[in-house]
This record gives structure tokens, C-alpha cells and sequence, in this order.
């Protein structure tokens, strides 16, 4: 017989946020993570919640003296770094750590995919993973133009025009609404005070607040389920989540902080763009060279502007529908074939990554 | 006569009963020179007991060693304020750990069922003895201080008379009660030591001060597997010890090293009034910048006509930039048969703003993904990203009366004549009729 479809929901509800597991020995004591060769996935997550510390941590520094306003956001940053006591360091900390905390979620994404992590009872882990994946890119993309220099500026400029771009695909009675999109979203017709005070919010508050609540979802389906077992065989043995893993966990955290704190002490963020693209922006002059979305969205960028847009739209589309799916469209698929899935997503990235410019220099000479 | 036997006739007793009684003690029941471990009966108030204990009596008995053997030595060090209140301090420190330790040991004795099955009446002697001996030492102590340094002038001579047998009683008859009392109190001890537990002393287990911790159990498997459970334990806990210690120590020091520099950061940078005006200065001047836009925003909401530049500033290979009514940039250009060309800076790609240098090919460049457009029709090149041509901005040219000459509107057509020999009185304008009609 059909059970009824409320019910099943409520099955469906109750099997994937197991409250009655919410005990702190069940979670914390009893908890065992298996340890096989693909552990280190296990880890990669815990970084981004110690890299997304330090962005909280320094972002509310950089808050004492940020100031956004078209006149103001470039000199109050240049205050910061050249001025204020450490406040080279604090604004180095922010940037390289928002790009390895972006890395570490990524790398996180395609190792939970290899360990076929999302299969049942962890879908919901998953889809709030995917939300923080989607989030973290937001505030990559938000947080690149508070400084309002020339390559921050026109960047976001780029990032938004894409919006427009659709409109051709749209049909002619609907073909402005891309553009009232991008307006909105700018908060004028053209780039300016409006569009900082919005992305300002949006970076400050209420993409800190929605991230707040989907890590809570995030770790508690974590703790409450256990680690995935990644693999298939049995693994070879387990640690204990308390002491052991958590202490390999804050090892990891300490050398990642080492390295981080290192790199911010020696090496400005601001040093790998050539100088003119760090001058204020200049609404009258035009476009300087060499303008690029920060390093992470190069694996779009690359092909956007390699392919017919229509192709990137529905390509992402259906990635980003994938990857909501991926419990569901890879329930039956074997941990074997994940892992070439996840390597295959992998290499793809790592390539565009790295080689994105020289692949588009190839072809457009 | 009390006197002479409390200070004379009992110390040589003692000595002697002590002497001849080890011997004994030696000679029939040399397995039994011990302190009869009852650790297996009950261990754990025995190390709360006996380790302050012997710790506490070792010190002491150290401290009036060296007053009894070197007077001299310790007479002159005891000159010293500083290291005199040093060894009345440890000394009593000493001594108060002693009184705790015997006290835990006594009340082990008392509560304990399994103890008392292997409890003699001498352990209770033993026990007063020394509760006695070490009460009064506290009270000597206590009401009379620094006896470290008067102890070398009154009761060593004392001791030192018995050794070499003239016995001088005459100072330690005048002392008060209670350290008459402490000197017969060691007495007693010395007398009862061959008879009881007191007997391990003369086998000198320094070493237990130094080895590594033994734990006597009942040797069966059932015992033999608690016992290793219990290391277990113990090692793991020790490890985790080690380790969160470890973990607060690195985190104490990275914590300081941190927020020594956070602490920093929010103090008010101290600057020099040199830097301090090239601050403001800077700061000013992207006012006034963001104010001169505001101004041409203004000005595009409020008049019909807005300047872009003579005439005959303009040419055909550097466009001169100006904003356009809905404040995106446009590039003036003037034309070889002397006419005015005005197209929209923002390519039509992604809305970068196209460069104004014009290449040998009459071209313009967008810099961020290399479209190359046509100055006279605003096309962009063969495969360039951006498809659409840039868009023309209408245009009107005043002469110095203020008359208009010419016109052209955004789909091209031109209306009036320019006059070559006038041209340096020409103004070019935009015209907001004509850009809404765009």
C-alpha cells in the first residue's frame, strides 16, 4: 500500500535531521571518523570553518575603519595599509585567507562528491553545502569591489554586464528584463554609490547572516549523522571525533594559520596586480588593461569569453541544478565512478585555474 | 632527678635499646626491616598520606642533621636574614606537610577494615609518637622562632655533650616545656624504632625518591588485567594531558604573539603632521572629485545642453572623453571633412569604457576583451566579443553667437552647415532632446 504523501514527507524529514541524536555524547564522545585514504577530505571542511573564522575576525576589524562610500572606500583602505598599525597585515589576512577559505571549499565540495558523501541519509549535509558554496562565491564577488579600485570597479561592472547578456536570449516582450535585473542589483543604471552600499550590506550583513545559518544546518547534520564512510570497503580503523580527530583537526588549523599569517606578513594580496588597477576608480577615464575576476571565477570566466554565451548560461544552469541533484541523479552510481567524476570536475578547474589565460591567449591570439 | 633521667639516663637508653635492638632486629627477622606495605589494601589516601609525609620529615630531618653535625657552618649561614627566614620557611612548610600527611595516614588507619586487620598496636604507638613529635615541633616552632639559628648554641651543645660522654644539661634544663618535651619526644622515638615499623629507616630507601612510580598488587589474572586497564587509562589520560597542555601552551603563545598585533590596531595610528595634511589632502581631493561628478549629474538633469569642447580642439586620433546624459562615458572625435563624431564609450560587450587613442586603421580598442570599433560607424570588428556597434550620441555645434549651425541625431542624420573659416568659434554640445529621442 502507498503510504500517504505527508507522511512520507514526515519520514523523509525525520530520517534526515535525526533530533533525537542531539546529544552531546552521541555527537561528540560516541562519534568515530573512519580513517582510509581519502580522509583527508574530513579536514579540508574543517579548514574553511577555521579560514571563514579568521574572515569574521578581520572582516570586523577592517569594519573600524572602512568607510563605503564611492568618495571614501579607496582612501579609508589605503589608510588602512599604509596607516594604521598592522592594518596591512589585517587587510592581507582577509584577502589571501577569503582565497584559501574559497579553495578549501571547493576542494571540500569535490571530495565530499568523491566520497559519494551525499548519499543517503546526508542529502540535506549537501544541499546546505552546496548554499555555502554558492554563498562563499557571493562573497567573493561583493568583497572584490568595496575597495573601489580600477580592476575592483570594472570587474563588477564585467560580472554584472553578463546579466544584460541574457536579455538576447530572452524573448522580445521580456528582453529588458535582464537589464532591470542588473539595475536592481545595482541599484542605478550605472555602477556607483548605490551599487557599493549594496554590496556592502549584502557583504557585512546579510550574507554573514545567511552563511551563520546554513553552517549551523551544515555542522549540526554533520555531527548528527557522522562522518560518510567514503569509501566502500570497510575502513581500516577509526578515530575517536573526541579527542583524537579534533585534535588533528586544530593541528591542521595551527599550520594553516602559520602559513597564512606568514604570507600576510610578507606578501601583499595587492602585489600580484600591477599597480595602475590598484588606483582609485575613475568613472570618466577608460577601462585600464588586464581587467579579470579574482582567480576562482576564472573557471567560468575563461570559457565566457571563449564560447557563445548561450552555451556558459546553460552549462551553468544545469551544473548548478547538478550539483543540487547529485544525491539524487548519482544515487546508484559506484564510489569508483564518483571518484573519476570528482578528478575529471577536479582537473577541469585546476586547468582553467591555472591555465585559463594562456588557453584564451591560444585561441584568440 | 626527673631531669637528669629525661636528658641523661634516657638518651643513653634510647641509644643503646636502639643500637642493640637493630642488631637483634637484624640478626632474627632481617625480612622484617621493613615498612610492611599495605599500598595493595588501600593505595589511594596512602599516597595523599605518605608521600607528603616523608617528603615533609625528609627535609626536616635534613635541616637538624646539619644543625647537630656542622653548628659552625650553619651558624654563619643563619647570619643571613635572607636565608634564615628562607629555612624557617621551609621548615615549617616542611613540617605542616608532615602533620597533613600523618594526619591522612592515622585517619587511614582508623577508617579502613582491611588495614586494621593488619594493624599492630605498635603502628598506633608509632602514629602518637610522631603526631606528638611533630605537634610540638610546630609549637617550637611556632612559639619561638628562628630556632634554626639559637637551636646551634643551646641543643647541639647538648647532643654533642651525650656523644662524647660529659653530659651538660645545664642550658636544656632552663629551656621552656615544650621543647623539653620535643627532646624527649626524639628520645621516645629512638627507643621504640627497633620494635616497629620505624625500622625500615635504618635500610634507607632514598631510592624511592627517585624511581619511577611501583604500584604493589595481588598477583592474579583477574588483578593482573585491572592493573593494566588502569595504566591504560592512566597513559591515555596522561597523553591527553600532555597533549591539551601542549595545545594551550602553543595556543597561550600564539594568542599573545596575535593580539599584540590586534591590540595595536585599534590604536589611533600616531601619524606626523606632514603625513597627516598629505592625508587630508588626498582625502579632499576625492571629495571634490566625487563633488565635480555629482555637479555633471546635476547639470545633466537640470540643462538641455551640455558642453563637450570646441570644435577645434577635437581630431581624429585622440577622442576626447565626456559623459553623456545618463552619465556613461562618450568620446568626441572630429572627422576629416571637419565634422563632429560622437559615440558612446561603454562597449557594448560588457560596459568596459573603450579607450580614446585611435590606431592606423581608424580604430579604438576596448581593453578588457579586445574589441577593436570603427570610429566612423562604431563597428566592431570581425570576431571581436562585443556584436553591436557602439552607439552614436546626437549632437548640436553653436557658433560664438550661440546660434545653432548643425546638428546630427543619434540614427546619424545631419541637419545645418559647418563653416571651415568659422570653425574656431564652433562649440559642440549634447542635446538632451535629442538623447531622449535616442
Amino acid at each position: 500500500m502507498k503510504q500517504p504523501l505527508v507522511s512520507t514527507l514526515f519520514d523523509f524529514i525525520a530520517s534526515r535531521i535525526p533530533l533525537h541524536k542531539l546529544d552531546v555524547r552521541h555527537m561528540i564522545t560516541e562519534k568515530e571518523v573512519p580513517v582510509h585514504r581519502m580522509s583527508w577530505g574530513y579536514y579540508v571542511g574543517g579548514l574553511a570553518l577555521f579560514f571563514f573564522i579568521i574572515q569574521v575576525f578581520t572582516g570586523m576589524m577592517l569594519l573600524f575603519y572602512y568607510e563605503p562610500t564611492v568618495s571614501e572606500a579607496h582612501e579609508s583602505v589605503e589608510y588602512i595599509t599604509h596607516f594604521v598599525t598592522m592594518g596591512a597585515l589585517i587587510r592581507n589576512l582577509h584577502a589571501w585567507s577569503a582565497s584559501f577559505m574559497i579553495f578549501c571549499v571547493i576542494a571540500h565540495m569535490l571530495s565530499a562528491l568523491a566520497m559519494k558523501a551525499f548519499a543517503k541519509p546526508r542529502e540535506i549535509t549537501w544541499i546546505a553545502g552546496v548554499l555555502l558554496l554558492l554563498i562563499t562565491f557571493g562573497f567573493g564577488f561583493t568583497g572584490y569591489l568595496l575597495p573601489w579600485n580600477q580592476i575592483a570597479v570594472n570587474a563588477t561592472k564585467v560580472g554584472l554586464a553578463s546579466i544584460d547578456q541574457m536579455g538576447q536570449y530572452l524573448p522580445a516582450a521580456l528582453s529588458h528584463l535582464a537589464e532591470d535585473v542588473r539595475v536592481t542589483i545595482q541599484g542605478a543604471p550605472a555602477i556607483g554609490q548605490a551599487t557599493l552600499s549594496r554590496f556592502f550590506a549584502l557583504h557585512v550583513v546579510i550574507l554573514p547572516l545567511m552563511i551563520f545559518g546554513v553552517i549551523g544546518l551544515h555542522v549540526l547534520s554533520v555531527q548528527l549523522h557522522g562522518m560518510s564512510p567514503g569509501i566502500e570497503d570497510k575502513p581500516r580503523r577509526k578515530d575517536k571525533f573526541f579527542p583524537i580527530f579534533i585534535l588533528k583537526d586544530f593541528k591542521e588549523w595551527g599550520i594553516a594559520f602559520l602559513v597564512l599569517f606568514i604570507l600576510s606578513l610578507c606578501l601583499p594580496f595587492d602585489s600580484l596586480f600591477p599597480y595602475p588597477l590598484l588606483e582609485p576608480y575613475n568613472a570618466l577615464g577608460s577601462t585600464p588593461d588586464g581587467i579579470k575576476p579574482e582567480w576562482y571565477f576564472y573557471f567560468v570566466y575563461y570559457p565566457m569569453e571563449l564560447l557563445p554565451f548561450w552555451v556558459i548560461i546553460v552549462v551553468m544552469t544545469f551544473a548548478t541544478l547538478g550539483l543540487f541533484a547529485a544525491p539524487w541523479i548519482f544515487k546508484g552510481t559506484s564510489h569508483k565512478t564518483m571518484r573519476w567524476i570528482a578528478s575529471a570536475i577536479a582537473a577541469y578547474m585546476i586547468v582553467m585555474t591555472l591555465f585559463g589565460e594562456n588557453i584564451y591567449h591560444a585561441i584568440k591570439g | 632527678m626527673l631531669e637528669l633521667f629525661a636528658f641523661v639516663g634516657l638518651p643513653y637508653a634510647a641509644i643503646l635499646i636502639c643500637v642493640a635492638g637493630t642488631v637483634w632486629r637484624f640478626r632474627n627477622d632481617q625480612y622484617g626491616i621493613s615498612s610492611l606495605s599495605s599500598q595493595f589494601l588501600e593505595g589511594k589516601k596512602l599516597l595523599w598520606g605518605s608521600a607528603p609525609w616523608h617528603i615533609g620529615i625528609l627535609i626536616i630531618f635534613l635541616g637538624h642533621f646539619i644543625a647537630f653535625l656542622m653548628p659552625g657552618v650553619w651558624q654563619r649561614l643563619m647570619a643571613v636574614p635572607l636565608l634564615l627566614a628562607l629555612a624557617e620557611m621551609t621548615g615549617i612548610a616542611a613540617t605542616v606537610m608532615c602533620l597533613l600527611g600523618l594526619i591522612v595516614l592515622f585517619y587511614r588507619r582508623l577508617t579502613s577494615a582491611r588495614l586494621q586487620k593488619s594493624t599492630h598496636i605498635g603502628d598506633f604507638i608509632v602514629t602518637a609518637l610522631l603526631l606528638a613529635q611533630v605537634g610540638l615541633g610546630l609549637m617550637v616552632a611556632g612559639g619561638y622562632r628562628w630556632g634554626a639559628s639559637w637551636s646551634t648554641g643551646t641543643l647541639t651543645p647538648y647532643i654533642w655533650s651525650l656523644i662524647t660522654f660529659s653530659p651538660e644539661i645545664s642550658v636544656i634544663r632552663d629551656m621552656p616545656i615544650v621543647i623539653q618535651a620535643h627532646v624527649v619526644g626524639a628520645w621516645l622515638i629512638l627507643l621504640v624504632l627497633p620494635f616497629t615499623r620505624l625500622i625500615h629507616m635504618v635500610s634507607v630507601p632514598l631510592q624511592y625518591l627517585f624511581r619511577s612510580p611501583q604500584k604493589v598488587v595481588w598477583n592474579n589474572p583477574r588483578r593482573n588485567n585491572q592493573a593494566v586497564a588502569a595504566r591504560v587509562t592512566q597513559e591515555s589520560r596522561r597523553h591527553f594531558l600532555k597533549a591539551a597542555f601542549g595545545l594551550s601552551a602553543a595556543g597561550l603563545l600564539l594568542s599573545v604573539g596575535v593580539l599584540d598585533k590586534l591590540g595595536r590596531f585599534f590604536q589611533m595610528p600616531g601619524l606626523h603632521h606632514d603625513e597627516e595634511a598629505n592625508l587630508l589632502e588626498t582625502r579632499l581631493r576625492r571629495l571634490q572629485l566625487t563633488a565635480e561628478e555629482k555637479e555633471l549629474e546635476l547639470e545633466r538633469l537640470r540643462s538641455d545642453y551640455i558642453y563637450v569642447a570646441k570644435l577645434a580642439e577635437l581630431n581624429g586620433t585622440v577622442g576626447k572623453y565626456f559623459i553623456d546624459y545618463s552619465m556613461r562615458p562618450g568620446l568626441a572625435f572630429r572627422a576629416e571633412d571637419g565634422w563632429p563624431m560622437l559615440l558612446s564609450a561603454k562597449c557594448t560587450h560588457l560596459g568596459c569604457t573603450v579607450g580614446n587613442q585611435v590606431d592606423a586603421s581608424g580604430r579604438i580598442l576596448c581593453p578588457c576583451h579586445v574589441s577593436y570599433f570603427d570610429i566612423k560607424t562604431g563597428m566592431p570588428n570581425e570576431g571581436a566579443p562585443a556584436k553591436a556597434p557602439l552607439d552614436r550620441i546626437a549632437w548640436v555645434v553653436r557658433d560664438e553667437q550661440g546660434n545653432e549651425v548643425a546638428t546630427e541625431s543619434p540614427r546619424g542624420s545631419r541637419t545645418g552647415r559647418l563653416d571651415p573659416t568659422l570653425a574656431e568659434g564652433y562649440s559642440l554640445f549634447i542635446v538632451r532632446s535629442l538623447s531622449a529621442e535616442a
